[in-house]
């Protein structure tokens, strides 16, 4: 009998099935877009139902093609699902692109849905271009999820990154560059990760309510920012944060339209992590030069490291982006984080990701070769 | 006229048939003088049936008794057979055997409702979070029993950040495409 009981519950595991095509919904873009979707494969995507519960795993692989004149940068793929998580939604990005008109590239998505019930009808995933930027920093797509700032941001860094590393290769020489990637690759490795969850709670329960303490923030100043925080605090309890909030002024000439802020934390022993990042709260901000505003967000995370929560002793925050009326962007540059020893603690670029991974895999030749391309 | 058939005149005359047969067969032997006749003779019939009880040849009274003997015979040995029968039944449902069939049962019961809770988190909140998922191949925004995961299984070296308004990313080199992709989830 319990032989019978284990087949049943083998029986009731084994309930998947090869996903309908149908279940995944990509919307193309109009045939005049910049960039169109060539294919897509669909792999070993399967449906799988557990008990009550019905868990889609998605192996999918779209080839894209661009159809302008200009070169592609970096491109956005939203991804929905309404049943599955209400509010929530997801995308896959691809910076630090060098995609010439007419050329094709891959963009690979894995997705794993749960869901409680079969919902009959309609697909379960729905996946659409947000945007695409390119080389000149111009922008084709419907930027629901602010891609275009996103993609402006990074080819920013990307080119900030590219330059440093020909001026290395101009000044010190292919072994110059040689030990410049092996440092990135060793701060990559040694970077202190935390595990960070963030809970933006439905309602608001009395424990929610009673921090330990208040917490300020200290913070990093770059000379030529054009935004500068005045103060700021956040509620704390051991290994939580909570309503994070900070006041910045705007000291350049120009209207700004988004602040970002680095938040990091020291635990009891001194290290130093990269929490989060505390984003502008009203989408529509519109700081004129001389005024301030308040960063705040509602939510609460919570802090650990191999499982054990991190007591928060300090919090430092910097700013680490900014968005001015006209679209263009502010982020610090190499020698600002260099003094300030932030190269330690926060991750490197998309850029630098990319071509340290090169150095690693097809050597310091091929970096160079990269590097003569831009 | 639709006659009677002999059966039932002869129940007829031994007052063996229902209250509606028996109506319509009185009705119709009063009408029928053939059929009066044959329900006659079996009355008759049943009368000289009592002295053939005694007939010598034949003691019908003792082969009743010899076969009711053989029933109650017959009876007896059924419930012997019964009566060694019961304790096979309390040896195939007792002991180890028992015991084997409720962890079973118990053991299916537990699978289903695991089944049908296939990732029960005893740290939910009431509200949208995002983190990383619990074997480390991926991020995911969940809302009770929802989730929508984002995976990056195969990849290197990644590096997670978070966004306080409810954000979470994870940043690596694709291992088939050699790209940088950029994972996000939002509980926006």
């Amino acid at each position: 009998m319990a032989i019978f009981g284990l087949l049943g519950a083998a029986s009731l595991l084994a309930q998947d099935e090869v996903l309908d095509a149908r279940a995944v919904k990509i919307n193309l873009t109009p045939q005049d877009a910049p960039v169109n979707f060539v294919s897509t494969t669909m792999g070993e995507s399967r449906v799988t139902s557990r008990g009550a519960a019905v868990v889609l795993d998605l192996h999918m692989s779209l080839e894209m093609r661009n159809a302008s004149p200009n070169r592609i940068r970096g491109v956005v793929l939203r991804v929905v699902s309404q049943e599955v998580a209400a509010g929530g939604k997801a995308s896959v990005a691809v910076p630090s692109l060098n995609i010439g008109p007419g050329e094709s590239f891959p963009v690979r998505i894995d997705l794993q849905l749960m869901r409680p019930t079969q919902v009959a009808g309609g697909p379960l995933v729905q996946v659409d271009l947000d945007g695409v930027l390119f080389q000149d920093l111009t922008f084709y797509g419907p930027d629901r999820l602010n891609s275009r700032r996103s993609l402006t941001v990074w080819e920013a860094e990307a080119q900030r990154d590219r330059e440093y590393f020909k001026r290395v290769l101009a000044q010190s020489g292919p072994e110059g560059l040689r030990q410049e990637m092996l440092a990135s690759l060793a701060r990559q490795a040694d970077q202190p990760q935390l595990d960070v969850r963030v809970i933006r709670r439905r309602s608001v329960s009395a424990a929610a309510l009673a921090p330990e303490h208040q917490a300020q923030f200290a913070f990093l100043r770059f000379p030529e920012a054009p935004v500068y925080p005045i103060e700021g605090s956040a509620e704390i309890s051991g290994g939580e944060a909570r309503a994070p909030r900070i006041q910045v002024e705007n000291h350049s000439g120009q209207t700004v339209r988004y602040v970002e802020m680095g938040w990091l934390v020291s635990d009891q022993k001194g290290q130093q992590y990269l929490a989060a990042s505390l984003p502008a709260s009203d989408p529509e901000l519109y700081l004129p030069p001389g005024k301030s505003a308040q960063l705040l967000q509602d939510t609460e995370l919570r802090f650990s490291r191999r499982g054990e929560p991190v007591t928060i002793q300090k919090m430092t925050g910097f700013v680490s982006q900014v968005q001015f009326a006209d679209g263009k962007v502010w982020i610090p540059n190499r020698q600002n984080l260099q003094n300030a020893s932030l190269l330690q603690v926060l991750a490197p670029s998309p850029e630098e990701q990319r071509l340290s991974d090169l150095y690693r895999r097809k050597g310091l030749a091929a970096l160079v070769d990269e590097l003569k391309k831009f | 006229m639709k006659h009677p058939s002999q059966a039932t005149l002869a129940l007829h005359a031994g007052g063996d048939l229902g209250f509606l047969a028996r109506w319509r067969a009185e009705r119709h032997v009063a009408r029928c003088a053939r059929c009066r006749e044959d329900f006659a003779a079996f009355l008759d019939l049943r009368e000289v049936l009592p002295d053939l009880s005694e007939t010598p040849e034949i003691s019908w009274n003792r082969l009743a008794s010899e076969m009711k003997a053989n029933i109650r015979l017959g009876l007896a040995a059924g419930e012997c057979v019964r009566a060694e029968e019961t304790p096979l039944r309390h040896s195939l449902f007792s002991g180890a055997r028992a015991a084997v069939a409720v962890a079973s049962v118990v053991a299916l019961l537990v699978t289903g409702l695991v089944l049908q809770h296939p990732a029960p988190d005893p740290a939910s909140v009431d509200g949208v979070e995002v983190q990383t998922t619990a074997n480390g191949d991926g991020i995911q925004v969940r809302e009770g029993g929802r989730a929508l995961r984002l995976l990056h299984t195969g990849a290197r070296s990644v590096t997670y950040s978070v966004g306080a308004q409810g954000a979470m990313r994870a940043r690596y080199v694709d291992p088939e495409t050699g790209n940088v992709t950029v994972n996000n989830v939002y509980a926006e």
